[in-house]
């Protein structure tokens, strides 16, 4: 009795008794092949631990699949030891001559830990430790082929690979480390950088015109798949996306309610104030022109 | 009273800024709540209703997946019966092999799994999936898919969380989600969307 009870969120799949006619349900091909899952195989040891371990069946997922060996001793032992010289490397970092905000402390671009991060994505190439999927924080499709997202890590590229970007706008000023830049050129991804400064309040404004030029930039289909990125993902983009969705006709409220959901708990009520005060009357007319709109939702 | 604050209906000048202030909103398009691209033709959100009609149809829907345990508006059914939008209800609460019978109850593994053969044939394609408020029942699915694409579980509940609200997320959710067994999740390897490919 107890096997047929389900519910609990804690009952342990390996605790399942597969049922009849969960079992006449299968696919006859599968079941030909010997095949007994249709993506990923996990090993009952791993189950538990929740990593999806990818195995490699060319049959019927196209060549895509991965997998995930050890990596050797010495191997494994070198990319530590990588790992320590960077962190000893990576001092303090150098105050700036500017105003800072509390909130806005970790919404700065840190050229140390960039170079850490690229450091360890070395470490791993060499040691041919693959990863499951990690999609960069914050990330989101906001229409078809236009994607959202804080600022890309090397331990992203892969994710970011299946994407198939033919470009990215990068709304920082700062520049990209040298794997970011490697990375993109053997993709042929094209790099459109307008960087303008965040809405910090209650000082700083966002460039009204940058935020035109990035909107021409995403209206373009020949630019699409691109990713729109900032450093978190938050306010930035927030802004670009909630003046897009303006162009999409949405109601304010629900643009609102976009923002806050990316930007929590960070939002920024100057930040909203942009996006409802923003004049779209060119760009308006910029995408009626071109016949941009609607945009299209696939 | 401030009889200086009333309007002069006959003074030209007050007039004009009453009547651009009190202009008809253009239409609005309104999403659903907690709306968001999942992947190609595959969306989340809250529960639809008429209000969003003019956005839905935007989408193209072929199908509806509906996890919310309550059914939908009278209303709402007959607007997806005029436009050939097919729904799929999975985890109702008079479903014959759902258990739970609270709205707030977590979805079971079997509901997902079904859920999740729904998702994986792309014949339901443009898809959206939904639930009351778009935040557990649809992001116990969802995250059960990333897993499904490969995603780490960190990623994953960083974008069940997104959805979650102020009050956050549900642990029962996220262990629901990291111990679900994806080897369970059968479907056709021709129907699968590009995405799961």
């Amino acid at each position: 009795m107890m096997s047929e009870y389900v519910d609990s969120p804690f009952q342990m799949d390996e605790d399942l008794v597969p049922d009849e006619e969960c079992v006449a349900q299968k696919i006859p091909s599968l079941l030909d092949k010997g095949q007994t899952s249709l993506l990923i195989n996990i090993t009952p040891d791993e189950a538990q631990f929740a990593q999806p371990v990818i195995v490699a069946d060319e049959r019927n997922i196209g060549g895509t699949s991965t997998t995930f060996p050890e990596p050797e001793g010495p191997l494994k032992l070198r990319s530590r030891i990588g790992l320590l010289k960077s962190e000893e490397a990576t001092g303090t970092t150098t105050e700036e001559d500017e105003l800072t905000y509390e909130e806005d402390v970790d919404d700065k671009f840190d050229k140390d830990a960039a170079a850490r991060l690229h450091a360890e994505f070395k470490a791993a190439q060499a040691a041919q430790q693959k990863q499951p999927l990690t999609p960069p924080e914050n990330f989101a499709p906001v229409i078809d082929k236009i994607y959202r997202s804080s600022f890309p890590q090397a331990q992203n590229f892969p994710f970011l690979k299946k994407l198939g970007l033919k470009s990215v706008l990068c709304l920082i000023p700062e520049e990209y480390p040298q794997s970011h830049e490697e990375f993109f050129e053997q993709e042929g991804i094209k790099l459109f950088q307008l960087g303008m400064a965040g809405n910090k309040e209650p000082f700083v404004k966002i460039s009204l015109s940058l935020i035109t030029e990035a909107m021409k930039i995403l209206l373009d289909p020949e630019n699409r798949p691109i990713l729109i990125h900032c450093n978190r993902g938050k306010h930035r983009t927030g802004c670009l996306v909630g003046t897009l969705r303006r162009l999409q006709g949405w109601s304010l409220t629900i643009i609102f309610d976009e923002y806050r959901k990316f930007a929590a708990p960070k939002e920024r009520s100057m930040d909203q104030q942009f996006i409802e005060l923003y004049d779209q009357t060119d760009i308006l007319r910029y995408a009626q022109t071109h016949n941009y709109l609607p945009l299209p939702w696939d | 009273m401030a009889k200086e604050a009333a309007v002069d209906p006959l003074d030209e000048s007050s007039r004009t800024a009453v009547a651009s202030l009190s202009a008809a909103p253009a239409l609005r398009i309104i999403p659903p709540l907690n709306f968001c691209p999942v992947e190609k033709q595959l969306y989340r959100s809250g529960q639809p209703s008429l209000i969003n009609q003019s956005f839905l149809e935007q989408l193209n829907l072929k199908t509806i997946l509906w996890l919310a345990s309550e059914e939908p508006m009278e209303d709402f059914l007959d607007y997806c019966l005029g436009n050939n939008i097919n729904i799929e209800f999975v985890g109702l609460i008079n479903d014959y092999s759902y258990t739970n019978i609270n709205p707030w109850d977590s979805l079971d593994e079997r509901t997902i799994k079904k859920a999740l053969e729904l998702i994986c044939n792309q014949d339901n394609y443009p898809l959206l999936v939904c639930c009351g408020m778009g935040r557990h029942r649809t992001g116990a699915v969802i995250g059960c898919l990333r897993r499904l694409q490969g995603w780490n579980l960190a990623s994953v509940s960083e974008e069940y969380r997104r959805f979650t609200g102020a009050r956050g997320g549900r642990i029962l959710v996220e262990l629901l989600i990291e111990s679900f067994d994806v080897l369970s999740v059968e479907g056709d390897p021709a129907k699968l969307p590009e995405f799961l490919r």
